[in-house]
Parts: structure tokens; C-alpha cells; sequence
């Protein structure tokens, strides 16, 4: 009797333990999917947003190279290329280095002739002018001269000021960078695709929508961008720049190499630093140093540390590395110290994690052989606990990559338009260049600060598979 | 039905036997903490490999182990027995200085190995480790293959120079720990990936590679089932030949197998130092007798 | 209590069971007291029904013999036991194969009474036969209290007793072998009696057994063939 009621009883309960059974395990799905809906809604947003910055339009121009027009010499480039041709392309770039005048007299003596007879003066020299020719030559005037042969009609000054100003300000370096390379233009008159205004741009992407985005475009500027349109005379190409160029003020002139450059160079700079000083500290602090006061009181402030906002910590790098060390400002060796100081509690908490997690018996096992106790780190502690470590020490990494308050306090977030190539050139890296564009008023930075965002996403993601990757690839191998 | 199945006194005296066995230790307890204890039986033997002289041995302010006082033979097997914290196995570690890795262990009193001091502050402990070999509990060979857990110890202490001395080093060990007809074909396969009585004799031929003189065990049969303990207890037998063996086991039995002497501590002292023969039929110590017939511990 | 703690095991079906041998001992033994007993008492009133109830009391003695030998093989198998009580087990192997041959030895005495029923009352013998097994009943009463005890005391007692009833068996004999030399038409009947007369001495020895197996399991240590003086000798020493 009594043992059919406790059966029942068990029995009612069960399926009420049953419901709460599911019901917990429906918190834990709804949460999920709430979280996955949030990665969702901001990957459509910046997605969608940005994608369009991957396209950049284009105009096309019939440009006449008339060579009284730039004010260059044709018989002057056509010798250049002839040189070029004979001594290789280094020689624009060494030309410009005084020092190696008399070397380079001595290379091009062959042409030596040449030069005294056709322009009357040495190879050299001539070299040089063609140099000033190139770069006094008034590029925007050939583009001028076609766009109001395209557009005969437009008369007055500021309708002409409003259609020139439709083509990019970087086509005529586009037109430069074509001329130097083929002295053959000269003189003829090519069709070609001109970089177009970003708000030309901004336009015509936005035609399909609703309601078409004008904005600084005037009513004369969209007669003429339909005239293009009708002729086929505008047309949308992968956007090279933005992943070939540093930073601009011109929208359509903008890259993401200058910043994405900057980030490699800044952690660099913080890989070199933290990962050996880090993974050190924790060998030190774990396998040698002995537990007291004082060693608490470190680990206690390591800990501290690493929840310290990273504000501070450029505050601190200001403070020490640019004005008692006097370092350069905006340089990514520096901005790699501040987010050094900023990982290694990262790396140093992760290492020691990954290093008691060694399994004692292993040490004892070394130690037990007559293993010194590097020996026994080195041969067994390390390898074992490697994984843990480079796994911490991307992560560090990967919340350095996203770092923007320390860099602002020491001064890498100016503008910066020229792509760095050392660790001591002036940079800006990933999240503050996004910081940058997305401060900007012209519309098309818009599309460019998604896409900069993309791209530090792109990082992230590659620095974490990186990161699984290490720990699958080195983790017990047996 | 045999007459020897009519009753059934469990039930009926069990509350009150109980209590006695709660005093019956608290009185052997209170026997144990006596300051001025006595070692019976034979505690020193002519010629000895080990020889300890009032060994203290303290975990900070906690003293672990208390003036114990014992020589072991040469190519002798000692187990050394008694209940959980006792002692044995800090003595035990105290003998290749293995309590060193511990920051707040300190030993005191005098351990002499062959006549030498082993705690002398010059000595180095990594020739001590390598004449003085160690087995522990849980099988741990290094995640590494079959041979360079073997070829370890001769590469870090420089024993051989050439690979094919080496070689013979591996396969000897092998040999010598029952080992090497199991694992020739595999020796490039991790350590890990062989059964828990493999791997402890994996490590007993990693520990007799560097041709140690002692070869500490600290209860390496404890997590093997008894086929496994077998083949280790027929292995001490024939290292017996060549290597002092001290044995710490928790197995009663095993003791009695292997060794030829037997120790027992209580409570960081050593009660009883007899032939293991004795030690297992007639005990000298009320204590020794208590623990081994299973009326405490 | 005991001196052996033999009921301070941590497990207690263990005490249970070394307990159980303890007395299934002590009542084999009491068996084996009640037929010397009854054996005596019916070759001297001459009972031929006492007789016959010590033959029958002789199987359940056997009976208990295996039933013993069952259990220690089960304590040994089970508990492998170490020191006092491996030795208990060892000791109580040994003393029940005592207490059997006692028994036997009885048995013995009773088909001697049986016999003298049928060839006719013994001329001379019963004073000797009285007094020799009043001494050995002593005896075994005297060895199985020690093993009760485990007093070692009354066991080296037991070794010197046994010593005196061999003087005494012996000078027996002589008196009644010089009668048969004398009354040679006797010899038969007497014979009954000698026979009688030395199943009590074997008796004896089986008791001084039982006694040295108490020696042993108390002390460890083993007395056989040692003479009592030695045997406290050596005790002393122990001490």
C-alpha cells in the first residue's frame, strides 16, 4: 500500500519535474537566440551599410594629352622611357637622390650623347626636367578642357565650377601616374574612366532606392550625371583605393592600408613585447617565485590591472613614453607599448592559468628523473601549457586589435594620409580610423566607415580561428 | 543450515561494539601521541644503503613525521604501511629529496646515503634524483612516444652520446620492466596511449634507465587492477636483485608479497620495523597488529 | 574482554564470524568433555547405553569438525587475515583436528566399555582408569578454558599436567601388565581396561595440543616439543 503511493507520488512529481526541466532548458535557448539575433541585426546593418563602399563609380572622359596643354616635352619622355627601358625601373625612384648623381652619370653615360645632342644638356639633368615637367604639368586643365567639350552648352563660370568639380580631385594624379608610365600619350587623345566626386557617387548608388540621396548636388550637377548615365558614360568598378590607400579627405580617395598598415605595426610592436615578458612573469610567478605576502600583492594587482580601463592606460604611456622618455607621437611603436602594458595582465592571467593546469604529476614525474627545474619547464611544463598561452595571448592580442582610447592619448589619432612602413613612421590603426570616418559629414564616409568595420571583423574572426587553430594543433598531440 | 549460521550478532551488538571500537582507538591514538615512543623491532641493519637518524619532517608549523630513525639494506625490498597521513609517503620523499618541490616542507635530523649527507646544503639534488629513482602513485609517463620517455633520463644527465647507446638503453630498460615484447613495434607511439599497468611500467623503465641504486615507490599499484599489480609485484621481485626498493602500499597483501621488511607508521611515527614474516603473523606493536588485522584506521 | 580485541574489527560480519569459530570451538569442545565424560562412567557402571550415546555424539563432533574447517577456509578466503587472527583461524584449524582425535579416542573407551559388557567385568584397572580420566577431564576442561580465556597461564599448566598424567599412565600400565603376568585367564578383560587407559592418555596429548595452539595464538610463538620451563623461559624473554 504504501509502496504503490510513494510510486505514485514519484510519478505526479516527475512530470512536473519534467516541465520545469524544460522550461530551464528553453531559458537557455532563448537566450541564445536572442544573442544570435543581435550578431544578426548588427551584421545586416553594417553589412548592408558598408557593401557598398566595395564599389566606386567611374566617368568616362575623352582626355586629349596635348602636350602644349600639360607644358611638357614629348621628345624629353620618349628618351626617359628609352632610358627606363635600358636601366630598369629603379631609376625614378634613385634619380631623386642626389648622392648617387655621379654613379647614376656613370650608368647612363651611354645616353650621355644622346642627351647633349637632342636637348643640350646632361642625361642628368634632363632627367630632372622631365621630373619638374611631370610635376608642374596642369593634368586638371586637360580634364577641364574635355568636360566642357562633353558638355559644350554650360557657358557660365559657376555651372562650369560645378561641373568640373563632379570628377575626383585625385583623377588628374590618375592622369599623371599614366603619362609617366607611357610617354606614348602624349599628344593623342585617349577615352578613359576618371575616379568620379564621391558625390556623384553617393547618387548614383542611392538611384535605386526610393528616394534618390542628392545632397550637396545642385540641380544642374544631376542634369548632368543623367546625360552621363543616358550614355552610358558612368559606370561602377571595384573599389582598388580603399584597400590601396591611406586615409584622405576626399571620400573616393580614402583607404583602409594606411590604418590596416598601422594596426600591423602596432601589434607587432605589442606581440614582440607582451607575449615573451607575459609568458616569463607567468613561468616566474607559477613555477619559481614562493607564495607570501609579496607575491600575493602582486597577483592581486595583476588581476586589478587587467580590469583597469584602457583609458588609463594611454594616459599613462602619454605620460611616460612621450613626455618623460620623449618618444615620437602618433608612432605605432609607441601606441604597441601602451597596448603592451595593456595586454600583459591578459597574457600573464591566461599563461598562469595555462600553466597550472600542467598536470602536477608530469613536473613530479620530471623532477623525479633528476630533471633541473628549467629542464623540467622547458621540456615539459611549456610544451604542454603552450597552447593555453597563445591562445590567451591572442585574445589579448584580439582586444588589442579593438583598442581606440589609449591610441587616442598618444596622439595616433590624427590624420594621417601616407601609408606607414615602419613601426616609427606616424599611423592611426583600425578602430580609430573608424572613429575618424564615422566622425566625417560627407555622406560616403558613411558607407566607409561599415566597411572598416568589416575589415576589423575580418581580423577578428581571422585572429580567433587562429587562435582555435593553435590550441586544436598543438593541444596534447596524443 | 550448518550450527555455525544460527545467529546473526550484527544487528543485535553493533551500536554497542561501535562504541567500544571509538574508545579502543582513542586509546591507540592516545598510545601513538606519546612523546617519547620507542621503534620496536629491527630498525638498523649491518652495511645499509639508507640510513636515517631522527628524521623530522614539517609542512610549516605541522610536523609530519617525527623522529624517525631506520636503515635500509642494500638490494633490500622495504614497504613501508600505515593508515592515510601517516607519514610514509613523506618519508618516502624525503629520501631523493622530492619534498624540496614543496616551498613550505623542512627536513631535519640526518639521511645518509651511502654514508653521505643527502640533505649536505652543497649537494646537488639531480645526481641524488638520478641514483635515487622515483615510481609514483598515478602512472604519469611524459606525453611523449614510448622511446623518449625511456631515452628521457640517459639524455638529460648526458649518460650516452651515441644513438645507438642509446637504443640499447631503451630496449634494455624495456626489457628489464616486462615491457619491451608489448611495445618494440610501437616505441614511436605516445606513452599515454598504453593501459594504466603499461604505463606504470613504462615509468619503472624510464626510472631504471639511468641505472638508479634506489628505486622509491610510492603505492604504484593503486590505480591498476590485479592482473596489472601482479606483473609490478613480480617485476619488484626481480629488480629486487639489483636495486634497493622501498615500497609505500596502502595493500596490506602487497606488502606481505614483496618486501622482506616491513615498516609501520602511525601518525608520523614509526611504530614497528620487523621481517615482514613477523610483522604479518605475530606484530610486535599493539598498533602494527590493530592496523593490519583491520581494527582501525 | 579478551586480550586479542578479536570483536574490534572495523568490519563487523568479521568480529561476527571469528566470534562464531570462537564458540563453535568452546561447544565442539563441550561435546568432546560430555563423551569422555559419559565413556569413563560406562565402562565403570558398566552402562551399555551410555555407551552408545557417546558413539552417536561422536558424528555430531565430526559434523562440527567440517563445519569449522568450512568456516576458517571462508574467513581465509574472505578476509585474508593478518597476525592474531590469522593465527586464531590457523589454531582453530589445528585444535578442532585435536578435539576430533579426542573425540575418536572417546569413542574408543565406549567399545572398550561395549567390549567389557560382552567378555565380562575386569578383575583389577577401574581405581587407575577413575583417577586417570578424572585428571584428564581436568585437562581438557583445564585447555579449553584457556583457549576461552586465552589465558597462557593455564595452557603452560595444561603442558605440565600432561606430563603427570603420562607418569601416571605409565605406572598404571606396569601394575596391571605384572597382574597379567600373574592371571594370565585375565589378560583378555585387562586389556579392555589398558586400552581404555591409553585413549585417556592420548587424550591428554591431544590436550596439551589444544593447549600449545593457545600459546601460539596468543604469543605467536611455537612451543612444540619444548618442555614447560622452557616455554616460560621464553616467555619471560618476550616480555
Amino acid at each position: 500500500m504504501n509502496k504503490i503511493s510513494t510510486t505514485e507520488q514519484v510519478q505526479r512529481s516527475l512530470k512536473k519535474r519534467y516541465r520545469a526541466e524544460k522550461r530551464f532548458r528553453m531559458y537557455g535557448v532563448t537566450s541564445i537566440v536572442i544573442g544570435l539575433l543581435a550578431l544578426l541585426l548588427l551584421f545586416t546593418e553594417i553589412i548592408s551599410k558598408g557593401v557598398g563602399a566595395f564599389k566606386q563609380h567611374y566617368v568616362s572622359l575623352e582626355i586629349n594629352f596635348d602636350a602644349d596643354d600639360l607644358g611638357l616635352d614629348a621628345d624629353l619622355f620618349t628618351f626617359f622611357d628609352a632610358v627606363r627601358e635600358d636601366y630598369g625601373n629603379k631609376l625614378h625612384s634613385e634619380l631623386k637622390i642626389a648622392d648617387q648623381h655621379a654613379t647614376m652619370a656613370e650608368a647612363l653615360s651611354e645616353f650621355e650623347a644622346q642627351a647633349q645632342r637632342d636637348f643640350g644638356m646632361t642625361v642628368i639633368d634632363a632627367l630632372q626636367a622631365r621630373e619638374q615637367q611631370l610635376a608642374d604639368a596642369n593634368f586638371t586643365g586637360i580634364i577641364r578642357n574635355s568636360l566642357r567639350e562633353r558638355f559644350p552648352s554650360v557657358k557660365s563660370r559657376r555651372d562650369r565650377r560645378a561641373l568640373y568639380s563632379l570628377v575626383s580631385v585625385g583623377a588628374s594624379f590618375d592622369l599623371r601616374d599614366r603619362v609617366n608610365a607611357d610617354a606614348s600619350l602624349i599628344g593623342t587623345t585617349q577615352k578613359l574612366w576618371l575616379l568620379a566626386d564621391d558625390d556623384l557617387d553617393t547618387y548614383v548608388k542611392s538611384l535605386n532606392d526610393s528616394e534618390p540621396f542628392i545632397g550637396r548636388l545642385k540641380e544642374n550637377q544631376v542634369e548632368f550625371i543623367s546625360s552621363w548615365l543616358e550614355k552610358n558614360e558612368i559606370d561602377a568598378r571595384f573599389n582598388t583605393i580603399f584597400f590601396t590607400s591611406g586615409d584622405s579627405s576626399e571620400p573616393e580617395q580614402a583607404g583602409i592600408l594606411g590604418a590596416v598598415m598601422g594596426t600591423f605595426f602596432t601589434l607587432l610592436v605589442t606581440l614582440i613585447l607582451s607575449f615573451p615578458v607575459g609568458v616569463a612573469a607567468a613561468i616566474y610567478l607559477e613555477e619559481y617565485a614562493t607564495k607570501n605576502k609579496f607575491t600575493d600583492f602582486i597577483e592581486v594587482n595583476i588581476n586589478n590591472l587587467a580590469a583597469v580601463p584602457s583609458v588609463i592606460f594611454g594616459l599613462l604611456g602619454l605620460a611616460i613614453f612621450l613626455n618623460f622618455f620623449g618618444m615620437t607621437r602618433s608612432v605605432p611603436l609607441v601606441g604597441g607599448m601602451v597596448l603592451t602594458l595593456m595586454t600583459l595582465p591578459t597574457i600573464i592571467i591566461s599563461s598562469r592559468a595555462a600553466i597550472t593546469s600542467v598536470p602536477p604529476s608530469i613536473r613530479e614525474a620530471a623532477l623525479g628523473m633528476g630533471a633541473s627545474r628549467m629542464q623540467t619547464i622547458l621540456h615539459h611544463v611549456l610544451p604542454l601549457a603552450m597552447p593555453g598561452m597563445l591562445t590567451g595571448a591572442i585574445i589579448g592580442m584580439a582586444r588589442a586589435l579593438g583598442e581606440t582610447a589609449p591610441l587616442l592619448m598618444i596622439g595616433m589619432v590624427a590624420f594621417i594620409a601616407e601609408v606607414p612602413s615602419s613601426w616609427n613612421d606616424a599611423a592611426t590603426v583600425l578602430p580609430v580610423q573608424i572613429y575618424l570616418w564615422a566622425d566625417s559629414p560627407e555622406r560616403a564616409f558613411v558607407e566607409r566607415t561599415s566597411a572598416a568595420i568589416m575589415v576589423l571583423l575580418a581580423f577578428l574572426i581571422m585572429m580567433n580561428g587562429l587562435a582555435i587553430y593553435l590550441r586544436k594543433r598543438l593541444e596534447r598531440r596524443w | 543450515m550448518t550450527i555455525l549460521e544460527a545467529t546473526n550478532p550484527v544487528d543485535t551488538a553493533e551500536t554497542a561494539a561501535k562504541d567500544t571500537i571509538k574508545m579502543k582507538e582513542a586509546d591507540l591514538n592516545e598510545a601513538a601521541t606519546e612523546s617519547d615512543h620507542k621503534t620496536v623491532g629491527d630498525c638498523f641493519v649491518e652495511n645499509p644503503k639508507f640510513s636515517v637518524r631522527d628524521a623530522n619532517v614539517y609542512y610549516g608549523d605541522k610536523q609530519a613525521v617525527f623522529d624517525v630513525s631506520l636503515d635500509i639494506g642494500e638490494n633490500e625490498v622495504i614497504a613501508m604501511i600505515g593508515p592515510s597521513g601517516c607519514g610514509k609517503s613523506t618519508f618516502l620523499r624525503c629520501l631523493n629529496r622530492m619534498n624540496d618541490t614543496i616551498d613550505i616542507c623542512r627536513v631535519e635530523g640526518k639521511i645518509e646515503l651511502d654514508g653521505m649527507d643527502i640533505y649536505d646544503s652543497r649537494l646537488d639534488v639531480v645526481p641524488l634524483r638520478a641514483r635515487v629513482g622515483m615510481v609514483f602513485q598515478k602512472p604519469n609517463p611524459f606525453p611523449k612516444s614510448i622511446y623518449d620517455n625511456v631515452a628521457y633520463g640517459p639524455k638529460i644527465h648526458g649518460l650516452v652520446s651515441r644513438r645507438v647507446d642509446l637504443d640499447e638503453i631503451v630496449e634494455t630498460s624495456l626489457r628489464r620492466a616486462g615491457l619491451w615484447d608489448e611495445v618494440k613495434d610501437r616505441l614511436n607511439q605516445p606513452g599515454t596511449g598504453l593501459s594504466g599497468g603499461q604505463q606504470q611500467r613504462l615509468c619503472i623503465a624510464r626510472t631504471i634507465a639511468v641505472s638508479p641504486e634506489v628505486i622509491l615507490m610510492d603505492e604504484p599499484c593503486s590505480a591498476l587492477d590485479p592482473i596489472a599489480t601482479a606483473r609490478i609485484e613480480e617485476l619488484i621481485a626481480e629488480l629486487s636483485e639489483n636495486f634497493t626498493i622501498c615500497i609505500v602500499t596502502h595493500s596490506m597483501q602487497q606488502a606481505a608479497r614483496v618486501s622482506k621488511r616491513t615498516a609501520y607508521f602511525h601518525m608520523g611515527k614509526l611504530m614497528e620495523v620487523n621481517e615482514t614474516q613477523k610483522v604479518f603473523t605475530n606484530p610486535d606493536h599493539e598498533l602494527t597488529e590493530a592496523y593490519i588485522t583491520g581494527r582501525f584506521g | 574482554m579478551d586480550s586479542l580485541h578479536l570483536d574490534q574489527h572495523i568490519s563487523q560480519q568479521y568480529n561476527a564470524d571469528l566470534e562464531k569459530l570462537r564458540t563453535a570451538l568452546l561447544e565442539m569442545g563441550g561435546l568432546v568433555e560430555d563423551q569422555l565424560a559419559d565413556a569413563t562412567r560406562a565402562i565403570e557402571t558398566a552402562d551399555g547405553e551410555l555407551a552408545e550415546k557417546v558413539l552417536k555424539t561422536e558424528k555430531k563432533v565430526d559434523k562440527f569438525e567440517i563445519d569449522i574447517d568450512k568456516e576458517c577456509t571462508t574467513i581465509l578466503a574472505r578476509r585474508q587475515p593478518a597476525a592474531s587472527d590469522l593465527r586464531l583461524v590457523l589454531m582453530v584449524t589445528k585444535a578442532i583436528r585435536d578435539l576430533e582425535r579426542m573425540g575418536d579416542e572417546a569413542a574408543k573407551i565406549a567399545k572398550m566399555a561395549l567390549a567389557l559388557n560382552d567378555d565380562g567385568e575386569s578383575p583389577r584397572g577401574y581405581v587407575e582408569l577413575r583417577h586417570l580420566a578424572a585428571q584428564v577431564g581436568k585437562l581438557v576442561n583445564v585447555a579449553l578454558d584457556a583457549f576461552a580465556r586465552f589465558d597462557v597461564y593455564a595452557a603452560i599448566k595444561v603442558v605440565r599436567d600432561d606430563k603427570d598424567i603420562d607418569i601416571e599412565y605409565r605406572s598404571s600400565l606396569r601394575e596391571l601388565i605384572t597382574y597379567m603376568m600373574e592371571d594370565p585367564r585375565s589378560i583378555k578383560r585387562v586389556m579392555n581396561i589398558m586400552w581404555a587407559l591409553r585413549s585417556l592418555e592420548r587424550i591428554g596429548d591431544h590436550a596439551r595440543n589444544i593447549a600449545e595452539h593457545v600459546i601460539y595464538l596468543v604469543h605467536g610463538m611455537d612451543v612444540r616439543h619444548i618442555s614447560p620451563s622452557e616455554i616460560e623461559k621464553q616467555l619471560e624473554k618476550q616480555r
